[in-house]
């Protein structure tokens, strides 16, 4: 039956060609996009690492600009964040309250690399104050978070790191007390060790449609004199209920206590939505005009179809008379259809995978591909049946005697 | 003769309708997405208010700044701009204006989110913005740190309803401004002129951003008439070769060009920094072959409808075709069938195209744009929907005038 149906399929080349192109480019248009969603479906499955809930941000521009500061200038912004760090405490809204470089859907990254048998390996560094674990509820699972006792060591950097990041560089090995390579200063002297003291399970700060990364954090203490940057992102976990009231009144506070500086204040769980609306918008706006690419090939196939139908009046009308069931003409048109969209799909295959093959597009693991290729070989043939339906129907349904009268 | 086709025409339509209207569908639909994003893109480059010198306007928004191992890329501090790219020869005006940021403010235990803009009194002779209250603030206001403010329309929605706003205070930032002016809201999508509130520029919480080279700021130049851009810019190098950089040591080069806003653009979607070249023909270049690369499928579709329904109308090709008509003659009428095909279908786009782009006005997606099929759209679309018609009809029209014509006449295809 297969045989027959290729000769049939391949006597008509030039016609079912055309109807094989666009199944092609139908399979093409669907694949971009489930291969995509699949891609963001298995990053948002991972865990992030931290919770949000009730957590505010305020951003802290000190209006002094990106300038290198002055060990001056320093001395009095940390004397100033000071201030903030107990105004915010002040108030019984709060529940803990924590500074850092970065913060969980705000782009901004610090990165640095750590080169590890003969690898240049990535990583995110974020240096924050003692409660930032407890703001995002981080999960340590080896080690410790940051405390006074590390007050003591002067010329080691405490840091925690992901398991990932763990894995990566000590491997199965434990990675408390391990010192993570660095390079030698620009003039020459060597930057504090950075000591491994407690892993987190994971920490994914850019949210739940990014690619899971190496990351660590270092210790900022608002007593100690640093020569860097100071962390401008404070994060305030409030009682769940507070209402922006109590934001006006952190407003006007802060603008009491440092009159020079601009505050920002945000909700982390308004960043993720922003985030989430900035991911997967584009996203939806593919997915509608790829629908209604469908629809309009639907239609299309259909029309051809029952045209293709029509014309062979001749042909199916002699088969039925030679004592072909209704049910076989039928299986004939949707089996037709079905080696078409084999061979259009085979190619479309062949195609979509030479992105990752290629590396045209970076970042989209394997197993996406997979699921998103047999998903979209799935709707298409799904596509391609329903298209078939009514023509095949309609052939089966054609009267042998009508038919062998055009003759 | 054209007539005469189009009469066929409209009688073949008439006939198969389900095949008129799936391809009215298909063709409709393209042009519909196509019509959408072009009218979004006109938005955002088109010369409109407050705009209106934009074929005069250069701005000064990205800067960098060079060492043997560092790169520091940023928008130009106000020192870069207010040293060195002052009176440039060939430049009528020169504005300074802050970054857009964002700012809050707290009425009754609401939050108002604004966009604020620190900028000096030439931003408004430069930028010709639609007063519906007062005027701007003057460069006496500047000097003088006045603390006043000119707010758009929702801004003013948001503060005072629906009242006049103009002497009336409000807070944003911590800082307290009198109103002066209120404007007609600027789309978000035109970056140069956009806000929310706009305040003078020594208004800022300190004034440290008098010493800084780089972060924060936008310059706007207005060239004289018949000003040369490149010579300008020449210039503005040239002065900043000279200029003095704070740690000569790590830092050896400063460089800020002067350039539209889609060389702006352009230079950030090809990640291009320093090309004398602009890469905007690129971009058109990209953009278009986009619209072709989306039209691949509809056309393959409306190829497929079309060679069957020329294949049902063998007979009359036939009889044409026997009594002599030439390949040109059959090939022409059959795409001006499609022509007519598509150009109905490029009407009912325009008026599909215009429903979708007033959803999207008043989903607030795009703050403040207003999205139109203006004129400038209208002919893209048509132009669009020509090279449509163009692609779907010439292969099938090509198949029907290879049809033989005896073969044809006993209503035998292949």
């Amino acid at each position: 039956m297969i045989r027959h149906c290729l000769r049939l399929v391949w006597n008509r080349k030039r016609t079912n060609l055309l109807v094989t192109l666009e199944i092609f480019f139908s399979f093409l248009v669907v694949a971009a996009v489930v291969v995509t969603a699949s891609h963001y479906v298995g990053l948002y499955r991972q865990p992030l690492g931290f919770t949000i809930d009730d957590v505010w941000i305020v951003r802290i521009d000190t209006n002094t600009g990106d300038l290198e500061p002055t060990p001056a200038l320093n001395a009095a912004t940390i004397e100033q964040m000071r201030l903030l760090d107990a105004a915010v405490r002040e108030f019984p809204e709060v529940i803990a309250a924590a500074r850092g470089f970065a913060a969980p859907y705000v782009d901004s990254q610090w990165i640095n690399e750590v080169e590890h048998s003969g690898r240049h390996i990535p990583y995110n560094v974020n240096m924050v104050t003692d409660d930032y674990h407890r703001v995002f509820g981080l999960r340590v699972t080896r080690g410790r978070w940051f405390s006074a006792e590390d007050d003591a060591a002067a010329t080691i950097e405490p840091t925690v790191i992901n398991e990932r990041f763990a894995a990566e560089v000590f491997g199965t090995d434990n990675a408390i007390g391990k010192v993570i390579p660095q390079d030698a200063r620009r003039d020459g002297t060597r930057p504090p060790e950075r000591r491994v003291v407690g892993v987190i399970e994971e920490f994914r700060q850019l949210g739940d449609f990014t690619t899971p990364g190496n990351y660590a954090f270092l210790r900022h203490r608002p007593s100690a004199a640093p020569d860097g940057q100071v962390p401008t992102a404070m994060l305030i976990k409030v009682r769940p209920g507070t209402t922006t009231a109590f934001e006006e009144r952190l407003a006007r506070r802060f603008h009491d206590v440092a009159r020079g500086w601009s505050f920002e204040f945000q909700r982390l769980d308004e960043l993720r939505a922003a985030s989430h609306r900035d991911t997967l918008g584009p996203l939806v706006a593919e997915g509608v005009i790829a629908a209604f690419l469908l629809l309009m090939v639907a239609l299309g196939l259909t029309g051809v179809m029952w045209q293709t139908v029509t014309q062979r009046t001749r042909e199916i009308g002699l088969r039925r008379a030679n004592g072909a069931a209704a049910r076989r003409v039928k299986t004939q048109i949707l089996l037709e259809l079905t080696l078409m969209a084999s061979v259009a799909i085979g190619l479309g295959v062949l195609v979509v995978v030479q992105v990752p093959l290629l590396e045209i597009v970076g970042g989209i693991p394997g197993r996406a591909y997979v699921t998103g290729l047999v998903i979209s070989a799935a709707a298409i043939y799904l596509l391609t049946m329903a298209c078939g339906w009514y023509p095949s129907r309609m052939a089966a349904r054609i009267p042998p005697a009508e038919a062998l009268r055009y003759e | 003769m054209i007539l005469h086709y189009l009469k066929i025409a409209l009688k073949v339509l008439a006939r198969r309708k389900f095949f008129t209207a799936v391809s009215l569908f298909g063709i409709a639909f393209t042009l519909v997405v196509l019509t959408v994003a072009t009218a979004i893109i006109d938005h955002a480059f088109a010369p409109m208010a407050p705009e209106v010198h934009q074929d005069r306007t250069l701005i000064v928004a990205r800067a960098m700044m060079r060492g043997g191992h560092a790169m520091w890329r940023s928008d130009p501090g106000y020192l870069l701009l207010d040293r060195y790219a002052r009176n440039l020869p060939g430049v009528e005006r020169f504005s300074i204006s802050s970054s857009p940021r964002t700012a809050y403010s707290y009425i009754q235990g609401n939050r108002i989110q604004s966009v604020l803009r620190r900028a000096d009194a030439d931003f408004w002779r430069i930028l010709q913005f639609d007063f519906r209250e007062g005027a701007p603030f003057t460069s006496d206001d500047v000097t003088q740190a006045r603390f006043v403010a000119v707010v758009n329309e929702s801004t003013r929605a948001k503060f005072f309803g629906s009242s006049r706003a103009v002497g009336r205070e409000i807070e944003v930032d911590g800082q307290r401004f009198r109103v002066v002016g209120v404007v007609v809201d600027v789309s978000r999508l035109r970056p140069v002129p956009f806000a929310d509130v706009w305040v003078p520029l020594t208004t800022a919480k300190s004034d440290s951003y008098k010493s800084q080279l780089l972060g924060g700021f936008m310059g706007m130049a207005l060239m004289a008439d018949g000003a040369s851009p490149v010579a300008i810019n020449q210039e503005l190098a040239s002065r900043l070769r000279r200029a003095e950089l704070p740690d000569p040591k790590l830092w050896k080069q400063l460089y800020a060009p002067l350039e539209t806003t889609l060389e702006l653009y352009s230079r950030q979607v090809f990640g291009v920094d320093e090309d004398a070249e602009s890469p905007a023909g690129r971009l058109w270049a990209l953009m278009l072959g986009a619209a072709l690369l989306f039209m691949l499928l509809p056309a393959v579709n409306l190829v497929n409808l079309n060679v069957s329904r020329i294949l049902e109308r063998t007979s009359e090709i036939g009889v044409r075709k026997s009594f002599g008509a030439p390949v040109r003659a059959l090939v022409a009428q059959f795409l001006v069938e499609n022509l007519v095909l598509t150009l109905a279908g490029a009407a009912l786009a325009f008026v599909l195209a215009q429903i979708v782009l007033s959803g999207i006005t008043a989903s607030g997606l795009l703050p403040y744009a207003q999205l139109h099929v203006n004129y400038r759209v209208f002919l893209a679309g048509l132009a669009l929907a020509g090279v449509f018609g163009f692609l779907s009809g010439v292969y099938p029209a090509w198949r029907m005038s290879r049809l033989n014509p005896v073969q044809a006449l006993k209503g035998a295809v292949r």
